[in-house]
């Protein structure tokens, strides 16, 4: 008997409003339609209204997650167009705070995860650990959320104690390296769990413009930090973890090497700071002229193509954030799936509908 | 296949700039190159659209093995866009949510359903002068 269950806007799992509606034959999914939007903003069209500056603070609004990426790659995207060289030492600070926020946010998503498989003290373990993260984001910034880090040419703060810094990441780095990533690597009711569920295959991803861990658990070896670089990645080492089976323990597993990469990367960055400016002046408005810019967010790319006409608003301002490109393989996902794994195979995804929604 | 291969694959004139590579199409070429670009192991990044001089300028981004790919095409008022979705399933969204912003209208799509809008919303809600309110 086939029947049809609609799930959302409003969902007991995940904090954010989206609708899936699953067509069933008996427990097997058959169909799958989703709905988005229930978080629209229409950040795009406030950018275009507003000066770069303002806009700037406006982008860190995209997501409540990863809201450093999003007005990073607004200031590079501008300095792009204007050809702003932005300080040695601005380009370190940015990516310890990039990968500071991607640490959290795969933290967070572990947790969720962690939730959903049904293993609450794990769940409490990552937000454990989260807090750690979240308190040297803020000892940096003076921020939890949005950390109001980026300016055209540079950034607002510097990072005054890179020791305490240091210290912490490495804390951090043992934690997990202890406890909480042997757990989500080898517990066996971890991978009884998520081992063949919700897989997509290498194809699928392609075709569906699957981005970042979603992409790499499939077998796309992409990551922007090293085939596209930007700021100062491509003097910085650090491996891509890359997946072959793309099923939710796969896609656990890329995000857990992911961490410790990150580690690695700050450790990195914070030992090579170069001394000197945060930087490049007052911005206040960059010449005509139109780029795109991506970064590698903690969910994967981050699409921007922003339009200046040379004044100091925007002409246009495209944002496509990595989940809105890794919603929709919740449909290959799903096609063949136990009902009861729908809600984990959605939250293996990391999905952000904030910011895929703007 | 590297960003180079496909360019080369593609033919035409390829414009490098700092971000990528960008060539200029008539809009009717996009789904002979959007093919190219699926059986060259690229991956569709995103379409961005913006209304220029009572018409719109359009740019299909394509990745491949991190090199960006543009191809930027015109679409005169009132004309119709041809649909990449049969060729790569992840434009849905991308050309739903032109369809709601802008009010483009898609050839070779069962429909072209709202994405960030509800059922039943007009589309174009982008379209409002830069004074006016969102719609």
């Amino acid at each position: 008997m086939s029947y049809r269950i609609p799930i959302g806007p409003y969902h007991l799992a995940l904090e954010e409003p989206y609708k899936i509606e699953v067509e069933c034959e008996g427990e097997t999914v058959t169909a799958v339609s989703l709905k988005v939007g229930f978080n629209f903003r229409g950040i795009e069209w406030l950018a275009e209204r507003k000066n770069i500056t303002q806009s700037t603070a406006l982008m860190e609004r995209v997501c409540g997650i990863c809201s450093n990426v999003h007005s990073m790659n607004f200031c590079l995207a501008l300095e792009r167009i204007g050809g702003v060289e932005v300080p040695a030492r601005a380009q370190h600070v940015r990516v310890v705070m990039a990968e500071l926020e991607r640490i959290h946010s795969h933290l967070l998503w572990a947790g969720v995860a962690a939730e959903l498989t049904g293993f609450h003290s794990l769940f409490m373990a990552c937000f454990h650990l989260r807090e750690k993260v979240m308190d040297l984001l803020e000892g940096i910034s003076g921020n939890r959320v949005n950390y109001a880090m980026n300016r055209i040419g540079g950034v607002n703060r510097d990072i005054t104690q890179p020791q305490a810094v240091l210290e912490g990441v490495r804390a951090i780095r043992e934690a997990l390296l202890k406890s909480l990533i042997p757990t989500f690597t080898t517990d066996a009711t971890v991978a009884a769990r998520c081992v063949g569920v919700g897989t997509l295959t290498r194809d699928e991803a392609l075709a569906y413009g699957a981005v970042g861990p979603v992409a790499r658990a499939s077998g796309v070896g992409q990551d922007l930090r090293r085939d596209a670089s930007y700021l100062v990645y491509d003097q910085l080492e650090f491996d891509v973890p890359v997946g072959r089976n793309g099923d939710v323990f796969d896609r656990i597993v890329v995000r857990a090497k992911e961490l410790l990469e990150s580690c690695r990367i700050i450790e990195q960055a914070l030992g090579r700071m170069p001394a000197g400016p945060l930087h490049a002046g007052d911005i206040y408005l960059v010449q005509a002229g139109e780029a795109a810019m991506r970064i590698e967010a903690p969910r994967g790319e981050a699409f921007y193509y922003v339009v200046s006409d040379g004044s100091d608003v925007p002409s246009r301002v495209k944002v496509r954030t990595p989940t809105f490109a890794n919603i929709p393989t919740v449909v290959p996902m799903v096609k063949g799936a136990v009902l009861a794994d729908v809600p984990l195979i959605q939250g293996s995804l990391d999905p952000c509908y904030s910011c895929t929604d703007r | 296949m590297t960003g180079e291969a496909i360019r080369s694959r593609l033919g035409g004139l390829w414009l490098s700039r700092a971000d990528g590579w960008h060539q200029g199409i008539e809009l009717l070429q996009v789904r002979a190159m959007a093919g190219e670009m699926r059986s060259g192991g690229a991956r569709f990044a995103a379409l961005t659209v913006r209304p220029t001089d009572g018409a719109f300028k359009l740019a299909w981004h394509f990745d491949a093995a991190g090199e960006l790919l543009t191809l930027e095409a015109r679409l005169p008022a009132g004309a119709t866009v041809p649909s990449i979705l049969d060729l790569w399933p992840g434009a849905d969204w991308a050309e739903r949510e032109a369809r709601d912003y802008y009010a483009l209208r898609f050839d070779g799509r069962a429909d072209t359903p709202p994405l960030m809008l509800r059922d039943g919303d007009a589309p174009g809600v982008f379209l409002d002068s830069k004074e006016g309110a969102l719609s």
